[in-house]
């Protein structure tokens, strides 16, 4: 049975993303015009207590992300009780993210783990055993869907009307995803379902040491449980690595696929924004994939 | 929605009015509430900054830590004239947007 209709979005899909654009240009504008006496102010909040974080908590959030005072102040007492967890999750991570999107200090990406981890009450870290990618916050693109099986095609890919009327534009990828089909032992399972509803494609080529060992890293990076936040709206999932890209020069450091980034709403192209991305550490295969509460 | 020292010159309540009219969660209207307080902050601090020399935006700023509304108000009067004004227009500006906005998303 095939699905092709166009979903209507909902009163909030369509007013949050037109809020969340506006919201990013009014930052980006205050920055472009007083970023230089910002900056010094920004930096000045090191040496502010809690109150003064929380005095400067709509300047640095949600869309803008410069980092101020110590992390670990803000985990001592809540900045704005009042908050939506959401809400406040957001106001934690402006604090830490820098609003430049490239690599991370080693400082920076402990920092975040430390909000991602209090947030989500995941072992998050940059690096699991070693192993580490060569980035942990950058530009996402949107992949295509991948074949979960022999056989699966757009019309098999989805199970219910509504998510093949979302998702089936974005058509399947003529290859396999990085570990080929998504089966476990030949059989086909709802594990597997959603390992490719949300999987991402991580630089695995560029991870520090990858070249010399490609065949751990290989193992280690199959289906790699990773926790993909938007800092910009405080959407959070739990994904995992089921393919290797983008090529450098798209200018992207992952992929997600439709539902990853239908759900994290982030979008391609010219508007393209940035999410953190961190491995999980579950080796008991407990945390579910998919979207996180909060 | 958080306290500002300028809550006592502006109001948002038509927006919250508006926002009531949508078909939107709690949870969602919370965060439809958190992005225009975000904005509206950011647009008045742009709107303030833009009239100050360059050390009255950093008194201004330092100010702004210390959370006193009172004492941020009144070093703006003196240093910008009729800065109620600016701040209502500027903030009047963006909420004219909004509702806009919202009238948009009920039509489509």
């Amino acid at each position: 049975m095939q699905w092709f209709g166009k979903k209507t979005k909902t009163h909030y899909e369509k007013l949050s993303e037109k809020w969340v654009k506006r919201h990013v240009a009014i930052q980006e504008n205050l920055w472009k015009k007083h970023g230089k006496v910002l900056q010094e102010i920004r930096d000045k909040t090191k040496q502010y207590a809690i109150s003064s974080l929380a005095g400067m908590l709509l300047l640095l959030s949600p869309a803008t992300q410069i980092k101020g005072a110590d992390i670990k102040t803000v985990k001592e007492a809540p900045v704005v009780p009042d908050l939506p967890k959401q809400s406040q999750f957001l106001i934690d991570l402006a604090t830490v993210v820098p609003q430049q999107v490239r690599e991370l200090s080693p400082q920076e990406e402990g920092q975040i783990a430390q909000v991602l981890s209090q947030y989500t009450g995941m072992k998050v870290s940059a690096e699991l055993g070693g192993i580490r990618l060569n980035r942990t916050y950058g530009f996402i693109g949107k992949e295509q869907h991948l074949a979960r099986y022999p056989g699966d095609t757009m019309a098999t890919h989805f199970d219910n009307p509504d998510d093949a009327a979302t998702f089936a534009e974005a058509g399947m990828a003529p290859g396999l995803g990085g570990w080929g089909y998504f089966t476990t032992n030949g059989q086909f399972t709802q594990e597997d379902a959603l390992r490719e509803k949300y999987y991402i494609a991580v630089q695995t080529f560029l991870a520090p040491g990858y070249a010399d060992n490609v065949r751990k890293y290989s193992e280690f990076f199959r289906w790699r449980k990773m926790l993909v936040v938007n800092p910009q709206n405080g959407k959070a999932l739990v994904a995992d690595i089921g393919d290797a890209g983008p090529a450098v020069w798209t200018g992207k450091q992952l992929g997600g696929s439709p539902e990853v980034m239908n759900y994290l709403q982030r979008v391609d192209g010219a508007q393209r924004g940035p999410v953190l991305y961190f491995f999980i550490d579950d080796p008991q295969n407990n945390i579910p994939l998919g979207p996180v509460q909060l | 929605m958080k306290k500002h020292f300028y809550s006592s010159i502006i109001t948002t309540d038509s927006l919250h009015i508006a926002l009531e009219s949508l078909e939107v969660s709690q949870e969602e209207k919370e965060h439809l509430e958190m992005l225009v307080d975000s904005s509206l902050y950011h647009t008045i601090l742009n709107a303030i900054l833009s009239e100050l020399s360059e050390s009255d935006k950093r008194l201004f700023l330092e100010q702004l830590l210390s959370e006193n509304d009172d004492e941020i108000l009144s070093f703006l009067s003196k240093k910008i004239d009729h800065i109620e004004d600016k701040i209502k227009t500027a903030a009047d500006s963006l909420i004219e947007e909004l509702h806009k906005d919202i009238e948009e998303t009920k039509k489509k």
